[in-house]
Formats: structure tokens, C-alpha cells, sequence
């Protein structure tokens, strides 16, 4: 990719992505943490969330990014997925205890959330910089 | 004619499956939605049957729907080129 200066971008768009990047890391976290009280949870919220990584792009599209490092906390938060239900639900500790089982479902969406958040970001990402040197989607 | 063909033997597939179920089809008994709706909340805890079915009732499935992301991932590591392969590719086309 040639050298991109930040300030080539659209101003228009810097400030507005940057004004609105908080609120949609809070409606995100919004999303998934109140998964059990309305409809959303990890998956919709986890979407959200990699929307930050596609509108990082969109303001600053250089691949600066690690995406092995991306893939390797989803792969962690991914093995949580597997392992938390086996050792929680599975053996049935979360019907034996009723007093924590909102907070098996909240932690179960948390970890989806963020696993699909850095998984669609990663996927992204690749495909984003596909193209390589100097074919970048601009506004 | 062969387009017509395929659309036709298209058509006549879809026509013959639809009326097959369709004359096949179970009165629909709604005992398993009619336990969740009313059990939910104890069973589980969640204030929300969607949560309560995707994170209790149905936990492998939304186990192995994590796993899907993780396949097309691999398959897009494994399938698209690399940085480093897309500028040897360029290196060998120039010099």
C-alpha cells in the first residue's frame, strides 16, 4: 500500500467516526451484557463491536493491524465457549446453584460477544487487505 | 431447449417435494414451546426465553455456531495470500 497520511482521509469522516467510536463500543457492551433482559446478546453485540474495526478502516485504512494476534484471543475466548458450558452447565453446577445463574449467562455472553467481535474483525480486516498494495475502499 | 429443460425438470422437482410434505404434513403439537414459555425463568434464570433457549437449553448449538466463525476463518488464513506472498508474486511478474 503506499504511504497514507491520516489527514488524506475525509475530515468529515474522522470527526464523526471519532465522535460516534464510543458509543458504539458502548452500545456494543449495551448489547451483550443485557442479552438475557431483552433480545441481542452475544452474537448481535459481537457484530457491533467489529463494526469498530471497519470503521477504523474506513478512517484509517493501513494494515498496521496484527491479525495472527486477533485470531489467537479469538481462538482463546473461543476454547472459554467450549470449555465454561462442559465444566458449568454440562455437570450441571448452574442448576444446582440457581443464585448465579445470571451470572453464567452474562459471562457466556461475554465471551461470545468478544469472540465474535475479533472474529469478524480479523475476517475483515483480510479481506479489506486482500487486495494489498494500494487498492484501498475510500469514501 | 436445454435452459427450458432445466428449468422445467427445476419446477417439476420443486412442485413433486412440496406436494409430497405437504400431504404428509403433522398436525403441529406445541408442547415443547408451550414448556419453555411457562419454564424458562426457574429452569434457567434468564428474563428472556431467546437467552434461556441459546444459552441453556440449546448451549452445543450456540457451541458449534462459535465453531463456524472459527472454520471460515481458518479457511480464509488458508485460501487468501499474505502480504509477504502478494509482493513475492509482484517481485517475480517484475524482475
Amino acid at each position: 500500500m503506499a504511504e497514507l497520511h491520516p489527514t488524506e482521509e475525509s475530515l468529515v469522516l474522522q470527526l464523526i467516526i471519532g465522535l460516534l467510536y464510543p458509543f458504539m463500543l458502548l452500545y456494543g457492551f449495551h448489547i451483550i451484557l443485557n442479552g438475557q433482559f431483552t433480545p441481542g446478546g452475544g452474537f448481535q453485540g459481537g457484530c457491533i463491536l467489529a463494526t469498530l474495526f471497519v470503521a477504523r478502516y474506513v478512517v484509517f485504512p493501513v494494515d498496521d493491524m496484527d491479525s495472527e494476534r486477533m485470531h489467537i484471543i479469538e481462538r482463546l475466548f473461543l476454547v472459554l465457549i467450549l470449555v465454561i458450558p462442559v465444566l458449568l452447565l454440562f455437570t450441571g453446577v448452574v442448576s444446582r446453584y440457581p443464585a448465579y445463574r445470571p451470572l453464567y449467562l452474562m459471562i457466556m455472553d461475554l465471551v461470545i460477544g468478544v469472540e465474535v467481535a475479533f472474529g469478524l474483525g480479523v475476517a475483515v480486516l483480510r479481506f479489506a487487505f486482500f487486495q494489498g498494495v494500494g487498492q484501498t475502499w475510500r469514501l | 431447449m436445454r435452459p427450458w429443460l432445466s428449468a422445467l425438470l427445476l419446477v417439476s422437482v420443486y412442485v413433486l417435494v412440496m406436494t409430497m410434505t405437504h400431504g404428509h404434513a403433522s398436525p403441529h403439537d406445541a408442547f415443547l414451546c408451550d414448556y419453555v414459555l411457562r419454564h424458562f425463568h426457574d429452569d434457567t434464570g434468564a428474563h428472556n426465553a431467546v437467552a434461556a433457549i441459546l444459552l441453556n437449553y440449546r448451549m452445543y448449538d450456540t457451541m458449534f455456531e462459535a465453531l463456524i466463525l472459527l472454520t471460515a476463518i481458518v479457511g480464509m488464513h488458508q485460501f487468501l495470500p499474505r502480504r509477504a506472498d502478494i509482493e513475492a508474486g509482484e517481485e517475480a511478474r517484475h524482475g
